[in-house]
């Protein structure tokens, strides 16, 4: 019955775009786990930055968020959105010319990412380092992107919107604000620009973007995700329409105000970070909103969970989310901000987010899709498990060692002795660093094993479908109206 | 419209998509309910409590550009409560040391020991990355931990050296000796710091070209003694000893130094020997307080060599 | 919500059943927080202590050059040139000295933080000292907002995997600076940060740097005409290295800050 509904749908929707977008989003998951994996070796043995400017840790590091972000995430985004808005409107894409020049561009956009900055050619703003001709590009391509979601949804035969696409949707509008008014540059060179705006402003206009590409690039979107998988990999229907309304709202109107967490005790007003901090404690609710519904769409079909490791991805994925948006909430308090601001306790909450939440709801989506659009099971079911493990396990080792460092390093800067005078001197904190970058180093090795495997699971599969003839079979033998 | 549920029994809303996409009626936990309801009223508590909405264009809050909360916090209130704290602390032995000579405070063991323990962390963000985390020295950056002074190791001195700072001078010979007596000189320095006693053709060179005037008629650096046992130096090195102000020494390094001089504006290979000054510069604050100077000079004095 | 089988009902249900509508209700609804946010940074007095305390920005910036400098001419009236292309400067005069108060970036110090930014310092250091006593005691008077108003972009960063830098001017010399960025562990044995060896290597265009100030000055940086004619002898046989140590050294001498003043509301 399933493999009959998949079968239609492939005869119906485009899904060769989608196909592509979910192999490079893999190979783009290696890659930017690489690099992660590099430059956490950079930070625990520097001498591997070799004196070469193009490998240098100042440079790799944007090509890390950028790869991992826009890259890996991005290709998540674009390929399930294609997918699932197609599935939920009963519509095939408005224009499939349009999600070509879209998957081309955007993969334009990462090559020339992947060019430009080990260059050092770079506009300094964290997640918006690329120069602005490759910015112009984002946004004709984005727009294009939006505009066929949005298009398509316009022509769908269902009558209502699906929950998912309202989370899509949200995001893509959010990301056209950020990024146009984020961007806003004067050239002076063809890969040379200056922010047109300067100091206060312009670190608030940063971070109401930074904060916002994770609220909803990294969550919003990935929320559409959860939507759309949760329900059907686990067969069930989603737990509460009610909930998914107002966490939903909750989340649009909220998220959008946490940015001036990101700069309380700075020389901005104090009203700035007092209003990002509030609202940071009051998101807490509304992000637990998409975990208790994704949840409790498993209820009745807990058992699920020890046979089907898709689903596993899945829920472990909403675990860390919830987690994560507890923590960055409890984060944005004044007294702990003071502490974890500066250290490596962000970037310990960033990867719970990033490996756990984000990573671990695409690979489980992405898993649901390699059976789907090549009609065919997995090559190898164990090596699914394996990954599983490999990646929980590298990201808990990931995780806990920044813990551990990121508050160690808070206290030794502000530990004062007995005579009220500095206990420890900056250098001091740096040493103490070591055993924890070598830690995380292990443990993102570990998580990019896991990626490899997957990598190769998936590649394994598609040849698999080739030799079966899977894939020409569900095209072209079963047509809508014999079924 | 029940009717049409093709999953009977089930409590969904009615609409379907994607052949098995559906949502059911269940009103949210109510737990989240609750928990929503108060992050709402967070929002609002902590807006009474703390500064938090911006005025209007051309409008004013009490005087003020947001509204400020009735708790009356602000980072600078908080920060000048948490520097009051520590200064409390530390209060006890400020003042006494704000009234006391170094040479007293070394007297009293109480006062030592407070002094020492914390200008560890005073030395290691500011001087260390010079000196030495142990005042050991770095290549081109003299030992602090010996007993070898440029300018000298008496606590004055050494007070001196860290407020004001320290740029040697020595002129570039390149242009005013020929290769033939840089070379001799060289080899002179080079064999005085293995235990040689220079020929009196090398001191006739030494004296006659003017090394003397820096260096001292005995070439250690100190140009005379002064009846109360003071010495005065201009900070030019020792050179009858085995410790190379600029490494790795020896006759390469010390012919260097003879033919491009020290801190010499427009010698492209001068050595550079510039200790920045940490009292006031200009119109700026100094980066550390005449107490905190008092203290790094007993720091320094008591790391080793100190006279 | 009466009717238990038809949750939705008033204006969700529309806006589920209209795209447009969604469009729309979403546009207006995610706008609201940076609104909020951001605007009232461009227009209240008091987001910039300079208002309070006009002492902080020297006021000559944009009406005298930071650095005046005077080159020989030929007969045809133009800066005559060295056979390495270098113009013959008569003479350098600095009508600025730290504690004037906040200014543009010269010519070479602007070089300088371009080189910050493309090697990416700012992912390491961070330039924003919070009023904290330990970061009073560590790096010294917390930052204000009106000394990064010619930071275009900012520079305060997110990370301290090495110490701040908002106050590193005149902490180290020139030429510890460049041993350091030469090999970090040369002088500091447990440094992490990366060795820059090639910015000794590399020089650094006046033409490029002009252009760049041009650009600065269309978005609001008070360049005067002289200070971009100045980047030709500043710049003259410099290294992106010496440029980088200019502006190190620049960093946290502008303003005269006061030991007992609030500078904040
Ligand atoms: C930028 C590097 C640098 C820093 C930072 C630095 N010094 Fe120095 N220091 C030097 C140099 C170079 C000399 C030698 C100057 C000369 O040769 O004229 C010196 C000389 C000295 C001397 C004189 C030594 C003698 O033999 O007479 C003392 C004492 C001293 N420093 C103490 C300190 C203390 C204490 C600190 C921290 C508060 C400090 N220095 C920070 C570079 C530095
Ligand atoms: C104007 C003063 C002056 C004169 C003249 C002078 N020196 Fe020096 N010399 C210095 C100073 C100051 C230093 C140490 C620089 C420092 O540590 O900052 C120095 C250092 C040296 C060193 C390096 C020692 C080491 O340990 O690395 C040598 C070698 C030396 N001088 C040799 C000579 C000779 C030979 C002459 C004469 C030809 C001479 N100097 C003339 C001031 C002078
Ligand atoms: C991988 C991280 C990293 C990068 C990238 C980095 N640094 Fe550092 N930096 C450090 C660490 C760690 C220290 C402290 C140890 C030391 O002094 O080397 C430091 C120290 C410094 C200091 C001394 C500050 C003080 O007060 O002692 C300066 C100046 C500096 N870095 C400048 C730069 C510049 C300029 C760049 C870019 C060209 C840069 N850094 C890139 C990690 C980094
Ligand atoms: C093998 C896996 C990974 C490793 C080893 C790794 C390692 C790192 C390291 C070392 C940094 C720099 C931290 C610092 O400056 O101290 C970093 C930053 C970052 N990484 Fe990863 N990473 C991995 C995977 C990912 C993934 C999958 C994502 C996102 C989906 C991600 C998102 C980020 C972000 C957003 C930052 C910047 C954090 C900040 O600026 O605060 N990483 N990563
Ligand atoms: C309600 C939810 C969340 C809140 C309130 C929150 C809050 C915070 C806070 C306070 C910081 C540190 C800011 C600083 O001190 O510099 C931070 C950093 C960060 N968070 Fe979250 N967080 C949330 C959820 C998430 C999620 C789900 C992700 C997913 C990936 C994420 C990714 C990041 C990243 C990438 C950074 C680093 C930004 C930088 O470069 O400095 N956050 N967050
Ligand atoms: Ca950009
Ligand atoms: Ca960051
Ligand atoms: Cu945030």
């Amino acid at each position: 019955m399933e493999a009959t509904a998949d079968r239609l749908a492939e005869q119906k929707y485009s899904f060769d775009v989608v196909r592509w977008f979910t192999i490079m989003a893999v190979v783009y998951l290696v890659v930017g786990a690489t690099v992660g994996v590099y430059i956490a070796s950079e930070l625990a043995w520097p001498f591997l930055n070799f004196d070469t400017p193009y490998i240098s840790f100042g440079r790799l590091r944007p090509l890390h968020t950028n790869a991992v972000i826009f890259a890996f995430g991005g290709c998540v985004l674009m390929g399930t959105a294609f997918y699932t808005v197609q599935r939920t409107c009963g519509v095939k894409l408005w224009s499939e010319k349009l999600a070509w020049y879209t998957f081309w561009g955007w993969n334009l956009v990462i090559v020339l990412a992947v060019l430009t900055l080990p260059l050092g050619l770079t506009q300094s703003k964290e997640y918006a380092e690329l120069e602005w001709p490759i910015d112009i590009l984002i946004a004709a391509v984005w727009l294009a992107f939006t505009f066929n979601f949005i298009m398509t949804i316009a022509i769908r035969k269902t009558s209502h919107i699906y929950v998912s696409n309202w989370f899509f949707l949200g995001m893509m509008i959010m990301i056209v604000y950020l990024h146009v008014v984020n961007s806003l540059a004067i050239p002076v060179g063809l890969f040379k620009s200056y922010s047109l705006f300067s100091g206060v402003q312009d670190a608030m206009i940063q971070w109401w973007w930074g904060h916002n590409a994770v609220g909803f690039y990294l969550t919003a979107g990935f929320l559409g995700i959860m939507y759309y998988f949760v329900p059907k990999q686990a067969n069930r229907p989603v737990y509460s329409y009610r909930l998914s309304v107002i966490h939903f709202w909750a989340l649009m109107f909220g998220y959008v105000w946490l940015g001036a967490h990101h700069l309380q005790y700075t020389a901005l007003p104090d009203w700035t970070g007092s209003l990002g901090a509030a609202v940071s404690l009051a998101m807490i609710i509304p992000s637990w909103g998409g975990a208790v519904n994704g949840m409790m769409t498993l209820s009745g079909a807990w058992d699920k969970l020890r046979t089907d490791y898709v689903l596993r991805f899945l829920i472990i994925a909403l675990a860390f989310y919830a987690m994560s948006t507890f923590e960055g909430p409890v984060m944005s308090l004044k007294t702990v901000n003071a502490l974890s601001h500066y250290t490596d306790w962000t970037i310990g909450h960033v990867h719970s987010g990033a490996l756990g939440w984000v990573a671990g709801i695409s690979i489980g989506a992405i898993y649901h899709l390699m059976t789907r659009l090549w009609h065919t099971e997995m090559w190898s079911e164990s090596l699914v498990n394996v990954h599983f493990w490999t990646a929980t396990i590298g990201t808990v080792i990931y995780v806990v060692a920044m813990w551990v460092s990121g508050i160690m390093q808070g206290l030794m800067w502000r530990a004062y002795d007995e005579y009220g005078t500095l206990a420890y001197t900056f250098v001091e904190s740096v040493a103490a660093m070591h055993p924890y970058y070598a830690m995380r180093a292990v443990g993102g090795g570990i998580f990019l094993l896991g990626a490899i495997i997957m990598l190769f699971n998936i590649l394994m599969t598609v040849r698999k479908s080739a030799l079966q003839g899977s894939l020409r079979e569900a095209r072209g033998t079963l047509t809508p109206a014999a079924a | 419209m029940a009717e049409n549920n093709p999953y009977p029994g089930e409590n969904n809303t009615g609409h379907f998509w994607d052949d098995n996409l559906r949502e059911l009626t269940n009103p949210p936990p109510r737990w989240w309910m609750i928990a929503f309801w108060a992050s709402v009223a967070w929002w609002v508590l902590y807006a009474i409590l703390y500064p938090m909405w911006p005025a209007l264009p051309g409008h004013n809050v009490d005087g003020k550009e947001f509204t400020p909360g009735i708790l009356g916090w602000t980072s600078i209130k908080e920060y000048k409560k948490g520097v009051e704290q520590v200064e409390a602390v530390r209060a006890q032995y400020d003042k006494q040391i704000a009234g006391m000579t170094a040479e007293q405070i070394i007297q009293d063991p109480g006062l030592l020991q407070y002094t020492l323990a914390s200008s560890k962390v005073l030395f290691g963000d500011h001087c260390a990355a010079c000196h030495g985390s142990g005042g050991q020295g770095n290549p081109g950056y003299p030992v602090l931990a010996d007993d070898d002074w440029l300018y000298g190791g008496t606590l004055a001195k050494i007070t001196e050296s860290i407020t004001n700072g320290r740029k040697g001078a020595m002129t570039a010979h390149v242009n005013i000796l020929s290769d033939a007596e840089i070379d001799q000189l060289a080899n002179f320095v080079a064999g005085m710091s293995q235990g040689g006693k220079g020929s009196e053709a090398d001191w006739a060179l030494f004296n006659a070209k003017g090394c003397v005037a820096c260096h001292g008629p005995k070439a250690t650096g100190v140009i005379a003694e002064l009846p109360n046992g003071e010495i005065v130096t201009v900070g030019a090195a020792n050179l009858t000893d085995s410790i190379w102000r600029f490494r790795p020494g020896g006759y390469e390094s010390a012919k260097h130094t003879i033919t491009y001089g020290v801190n010499q504006p427009g010698v492209a290979q001068t050595r550079n020997a510039v200790m920045p000054s940490f009292a006031q510069q200009g119109k700026l604050e100094g980066r550390l307080t005449p107490e905190q100077i008092k203290m790094l000079t007993v720091y320094v004095h008591e790391l080793g060599g100190g006279k | 919500m009466s009717d238990s089988n038809n949750a939705s009902n008033g204006l969700q249900a529309w806006l589920e059943r209209n795209i447009w509508g969604l469009v729309i209700a979403l546009a207006i609804v995610l706008s609201v927080g940076g609104i909020v946010e951001i605007v009232p940074l461009f227009y209240l007095k008091g987001t910039e202590e300079a208002t309070r305390f006009p002492q902080i920005v020297w006021d000559k910036a944009g009406k005298e050059p930071i650095v005046a400098v005077t080159y020989e001419h030929d007969a045809k009236g133009k800066i005559k040139r060295d056979e390495a292309g270098d113009p013959v400067v008569v003479e350098m005069k600095e009508n600025w000295v730290a504690g004037d108060g906040v200014r543009p970036y010269t010519a070479l110090e602007l070089a300088g933080r371009d080189v910050y930014q493309r090697e990416g310092c700012y992912l390491c250091h961070s330039q924003m000292v919070r009023p904290f006593r330990d970061e009073r005691e560590r790096y010294g008077h917390y930052s204000l907002a009106s000394e990064s108003m010619f930071d275009h972009p900012f520079q305060w960063g997110s990370k301290r995997t090495g110490p701040d830098l908002a106050r590193v001017g005149g902490k180290y010399s020139d030429q510890w600076q460049r041993q350091h960025l030469t090999n970090p562990r040369s002088v500091v044995p447990e440094s992490v940060m990366p060795s820059y060896p090639w910015l000794a290597k590399r020089e650094i265009s006046a033409k490029r740097m002009q252009r760049h100030m041009r650009g600065l000055r269309a978005i609001g940086v008070p360049y005067s005409d002289a200070d971009i004619e100045a980047a030709d002898g500043l710049l003259a046989g410099k290294t992106e290295m010496d440029a980088t140590i200019a502006y190190l050294q620049v960093l946290g001498t502008m303003a005269k800050l006061e030991p007992g003043v609030d500078y904040r509301q």
